[in-house]
């Protein structure tokens, strides 16, 4: 009974989740500019290359001028009607992988993101039989030599002897 | 001064070679009288690397730009501070950093008292002779520091301006003694495993080496984000810089250890695991250096391209060949385990899985840092893999990690029955569910954010329920006051409850990142003077734009009055830097912090005509990020103290009658 309440609470949560989800996907036909969250989206795609370290995003003009330029380009993209993939997939084109901050979720740069997972999914199956094969040896140990301790006065005994231990390491 | 120098490097080489030969032949006469001779061998190589160190300091703080490295790296109008403090801004001189902290953690290990008559201490010191061999043939005849100009300039390049910040004065020493720290375990690893003895002794001070080294790694790591955060103008503290990486990988491992150690501890099993982590950390830091020395990648840390990355992968190679070597040779003697698993719900599995998430995200990170090297390698394409690589493969990692340490110390040892769990688990995972559904009704909507506060709620809770049982059970033999039976409870077992202070600080580091990663917003405007920018509960407005000069430095400033709900917090300085002598000008930061969040003032850009363009940022929970890392300290300081009823460190009880 408890186990399905959890459940059904989990449900209700997820499913709140993208309700909450959904009341914000449905805004379109906006001019975008510098502020707007869809230009983020597209701009912390891509690295800068003044050296900063930082996306397009993060670049602090001040500091970087071939960022103002790449900025703009990409606003005009975006009110050509580009969406964040079409923009991404233009500049790989142009300019190669590596302007991304991230490698891309294909090909051969989809192992640097699966094979963590994979790795600590492996190691885990690992871990679980290695655990299995101890229990189970410490089972048969078990068997072999029950050692049953019922006798009610000895057990009291016994408690009241390890109280007198602890106390003195108080 | 030029003779002192080079004059302590080169015979510190020479001493660090006769004790290296003189206690290995005393280990292998069974002599007494060689190995003192190296012990004292070792206090003289130390002697030398201090005169070496103290020599640097003076040339530096008196600006003798005749030595390459002082004109390199300072000027004659720096402050006094940042003078001394570009001895570790370039190669030579942080390596001699390095191997002055290696000297001296070996010496403080060779007279330690806990150490006296211990057989361990001369195989301890051979071993860490070898590691501060290989830093002196460096200094001696690689990167040296006391190399001279063949004329003396009138004026020196100057420091870079990124450093001249009081965190880049403790930063890198404290990193350098976390990753330097790493070496004695390390040390201690391979001289238990030559003398075929894994014991109490042998855990209980690796274990406290290892806290101490981790202590500095977090220490180190947090003082960099520290002063990302107020140096750098981008609003974060963390760029999964390969650096930065190559110094998270080794605490992830190190805080492996210091939790796979425990099941060793009680259960006599998991040796070869544990020495195989200590062995992978310390061969990590050496990576870490090999990434920043080589230039093999890009990154703001680089000291720039030079060979001395690959003398660092040579001696990294050799170590790890000769560790495994060792580790090998006794593996029949480790693999004989005493203690057995009794179920899959106990708090040993708890510790297993630990492991499995923290070495897996050391993985990870170590994956995602070689990535481009290995995309380049395999299909001739260069890659970048950035900030939104990591933050998405380590989320789900770390967070499964914060939920096994908010279950793990409510589970039993040996094993926990129904009973147990549910008498343990109710109360917190119905209290953490009720603070989520809170949480989505007051309006957070990102699944992130909700579970990992969910999840940190729950950690709070059963932390509690420990110290709260705790003081229970013991109020119910003495009868003390609450504060006192705290109070007592937790000297008592100081590893345990510093643990538990580690890990609450560990949450409210979680609590600053969830909140800063997931709810910040940042606005960017250009203003006319008298006009403002509303951000949230913000008004700000831009008073003036000056000037001012400081030395050489030209500095350019706004007045911004912040207004809150509309009452007047303060008047904020956001600053550009000019400096005399470098060409990219840096930003300083105008911060008004608080425990909700930082709001965060970047003067950009201005014209001619007194308009200034501003990025104004409101991070989430900042704060807690930096409550979070004292409580870290206070925790690891407190787990390592040695305590009046505590005896930390048995007295060496050993079977063999070696030399010592």
């Amino acid at each position: 009974m408890k186990k399905k309440f959890a459940i059904g609470i989990l449900i209700l949560l997820f499913g709140f989740q993208s309700f909450l989800l959904q009341t914000h996907a449905s805004e379109a036909n906006k001019e975008y500019d510098y502020k707007s969250a869809e230009f983020k989206e597209v701009a912390t795609q891509f690295m800068c290359t003044c050296g900063c370290g930082q996306d397009h995003y993060a670049c602090d003009m001040a500091g970087c001028k071939n960022t103002e330029s790449f900025k703009k380009d990409l606003v005009e993209m975006l009110n050509q009607g580009m969406d964040k993939d079409e923009i991404r997939e233009y500049y790989v084109q142009t300019l190669g992988e590596e302007i991304l901050t991230a490698p891309e979720k294909k090909g051969f740069s989809l192992t640097a993101w699966v094979l963590p997972f994979f790795a600590l999914g492996g190691a885990g199956t690992g871990v679980f039989f290695l655990v299995r094969k101890w229990t189970r040896r410490q089972e048969e140990v078990e068997i072999s030599e029950e050692v049953t301790l019922q006798d009610e006065v000895e057990a009291e005994i016994i408690s009241s002897m390890i109280d007198e231990e602890r106390k003195k390491y108080l | 001064m030029y003779l002192l120098g080079n004059a302590s490097i080169y015979i510190g080489l020479a001493l660090a070679i006769y004790s290296f030969i003189i206690l290995i032949m005393g280990i292998k006469t069974k002599k007494q009288s060689l190995i003192n001779s190296g012990k004292g061998g070792v206090l003289a190589v130390f002697i030398c690397t201090a005169v070496a160190s103290v020599v640097l300091l003076y040339l530096l703080g008196t600006s003798q730009f005749q030595y390459e490295y002082v004109s390199n790296y300072t000027s004659s109008e720096l402050p006094l501070g940042y003078k001394l403090s570009a001895f570790w801004a370039g190669n030579s001189g942080s390596l001699l950093l390095w191997c002055f902290f290696l000297t001296m953690y070996t010496a403080m290990i060779v007279f330690s008292r806990k150490m006296k008559g211990n057989p361990m201490v001369p195989y301890i010191s051979a071993i860490l002779l070898v590691n501060a061999l290989f830093f002196f043939i460096i200094l001696a005849f690689v990167s040296k520091p006391f190399a001279l100009l063949p004329s003396i300039p009138v004026e020196g390049r100057g420091l870079n301006p990124m450093l001249q910040n009081p965190g880049m004065i403790v930063h890198p020493v404290t990193l350098y003694l976390g990753y330097v720290g790493l070496a004695v375990p390390f040390a201690f690893a391979m001289a238990a495993l030559i003398l075929k003895n894994v014991d109490d002794f042998w855990i209980k001070m690796t274990r406290r080496w290892t806290i101490i080294a981790w202590l500095f790694l977090t220490l180190g790591n947090v003082l960099g984000g520290q002063w990302a955060y107020v140096e750098l103008g981008w609003g974060g503290y963390w760029a999964w810089d390969p650096v930065e990486n190559a110094s998270f990988m080794p605490w992830l491992t190190a805080t492996a250890f210091l939790h796979s150690v425990m099941i060793q501890e009680r259960k006599n099993m998991l040796k070869i695991w544990n020495i195989s982590l200590i062995i992978l950390s310390y061969a990590l830091t050496l990576f870490g250096t090999f990434l920043v020395r080589s230039g093999v990648l890009t990154s703001v840390h680089a000291f720039g391209d030079s060979n001395l990355g690959m003398y660092f992968l040579i001696f990294m190679g050799v170590v790890v060949v000769a560790a495994l070597y060792i580790l090998m040779s006794r593996y029949n003697l480790l693999k004989r385990s005493a203690g057995e698993f009794t179920s899959f719900i106990s708090k040993e599995s708890s510790f297993l899985v630990n492991n499995l998430l923290l070495v897996g995200a050391a993985f990870a990170v170590f994956w995602g840092t070689i990535f481009p090297l290995v995309s380049e390698a395999v299909r001739g394409t260069k890659v970048t893999v950035g900030i939104p690589f990591f933050n998405t493969v380590q989320a789900p990692i770390l967070l499964s990690m914060m939920f096994v340490m908010a279950v793990c110390p409510l589970l039993a040892w040996q094993r926990s029955s129904t009973k147990n769990l549910k008498k343990n688990f109710l109360l917190p995972a119905v209290l953490s569910v009720i603070g989520m559904v809170l949480m989505v009704t007051l309006g957070i909507q990102k699944a992130w954010a909700i579970i990992g506060y969910g999840v940190i709620i729950f950690l709070f809770i059963t932390h509690y329920l420990e110290f709260y049982r705790g003081v229970k059970a013991r109020r119910k033999m003495t009868k003390e006051p609450v504060p006192i039976a705290l109070y007592r409870l937790m000297i008592k077992s100081r590893r345990r409850y510093g643990g538990y202070i580690v890990h609450i600080g560990i949450a409210f580091i979680a609590m600053g990142i969830i909140g800063s990663q997931n709810y910040d917003t940042e606005t960017m405007k250009t203003l006319n003077i008298g006009e403002s920018i509303d951000v949230n509960d913000y008004r700000i407005t831009f008073e003036r734009l000056d000037q001012r000069a400081e030395g050489i430095n030209d500095i350019v400033y706004a007045d911004l009055t912040v207004f809150k709900n509309g009452k007047k917090i303060g008047t904020f300085q956001p600053e550009k830097v000019f400096y005399g002598n470098w060409d990219e000008p840096s930003t300083e930061v105008a911060l008004h912090s608080s425990i909700v969040e930082d709001l965060y003032m970047v003067l950009s850009t201005w014209d001619e005509n007194g308009t200034a363009t501003f990025i104004i940022k409101i991070n989430p929970m900042m704060s807690w990020l930096w409550v979070g890392s004292i409580m870290v300290v206070i925790g690891s300081i407190f787990a390592i103290w040695n305590g009046r009823y505590q005896n930390v460190t048995p007295k060496y009880t050993g079977v063999m009658k070696e030399v010592a």
